[in-house]
């Protein structure tokens, strides 16, 4: 059982080539964990679209603030901070400053994307509550964009870009 | 031959994951085959690295191929995760599975996922006399 641990050691490397480098493992890290952070989210709200499927409980129209908040990390994570910045050979087809409107427009729709579903979340299911209303959907809608919000800002800062060829 | 017995022992895995999953569905007790649908995940799963691996064939280095493959990945893995458990949960009153089939699919997808990784990591390892891409 020893020498398999010490043979698991030294090939977990290899699955992630380079992992002794930090910035290699960084980015591995970083990727995975803003993966996990966006799935879970996406589940919570499949979860309480599943059990209260009915209009009343969960207003359908509430599924946009999520889908805002995930063409927002599409948006963010779509530029490089080297375009951002303006120090690569090319500029794309809008240059730095396009990049930098893009990324703006981005964010903005990430935070709006966050405000809406505090809204939702303390308009429909914390002030306005009746006997038999249920506050998971309100909750599920927050934690949605909460995650989404946190795993597009790992997945835009939590990766360094110097290791990339 | 080091690296036909990792083989042996990760068919093994393989299977007790699906035997987990097999059990989940098959049981006369439970005998609801919806969480099956998780085997979708685990066939998915290992194509966006297969993909990152081909098309960045100059490894190396860290690139966001591989950073978006290492992303997809991790949703479809815990996408195993949540689908027998929103399913265990999901109509209030009657749920589509009960709470055994639950844990047996989670078990599963643990020892499943741990053999798809164990078998990039053999696949990846230099001391395999067949390299297999």
């Amino acid at each position: 059982m020893p020498g398999c641990c010490i043979a698991l050691r030294e090939n977990v490397g290899s699955f992630c080539e380079n992992w002794g480098e930090a910035g290699e493992r960084r980015n591995f890290l970083a990727s995975i964990a803003a993966g996990a952070l966006f799935s879970v989210g996406w589940w919570c709200v499949i979860d309480a679209a599943a059990r209260y499927p009915d209009h009343k409980d969960f207003n359908h129209a509430y599924h946009v603030c999520g889908v805002v908040a995930t063409f927002a990390m599409l948006m963010v994570n779509t530029v490089s901070s080297g375009q951002v910045r303006g120090d690569l050979y090319t500029d794309g087809c809008i240059g730095p400053y396009g990049a930098r409107i893009w990324l703006f427009l981005g964010l903005m729709l990430s935070f709006g994307s966050l405000i809406g579903a505090c809204w939702i979340l303390f308009g429909a299911y914390v002030i306005n509550v009746s006997v038999d209303t249920h506050t998971w959907p309100g909750v599920a809608i927050f934690l949605q964009n909460l995650l989404i919000f946190f795993s597009s800002i790992v997945y835009k800062i939590g990766r360094t870009e110097e290791s990339w060829n | 031959m080091a690296g036909l017995k990792a083989l042996v022992a990760l068919a093994f895995g393989a299977t007790i994951g699906l035997t987990f999953l097999f059990l989940a569905c098959a049981l006369p007790q439970y005998a609801n085959w919806w969480p099956f649908f998780v085997v979708v995940f685990y066939v998915l799963s290992p194509v966006p690295s297969l993909i990152a691996r081909r098309v960045s064939e100059d490894s190396g280095g860290s690139n966001p191929c591989k950073e978006m493959a290492y992303f997809i990945t991790t949703i479809l893995v815990v996408s195993a995760f949540g689908l027998p458990i929103v399913l265990a949960r999901a109509p209030i009153i009657n749920p589509v599975i009960q709470v055994g089939p639950c844990c047996l699919v989670l078990a599963g997808n643990v020892v499943t996922f741990l053999t798809i990784w164990g078998f990039f990591i053999i696949a990846d390892s230099d001391d395999v006399e067949y390299s297999m891409w």
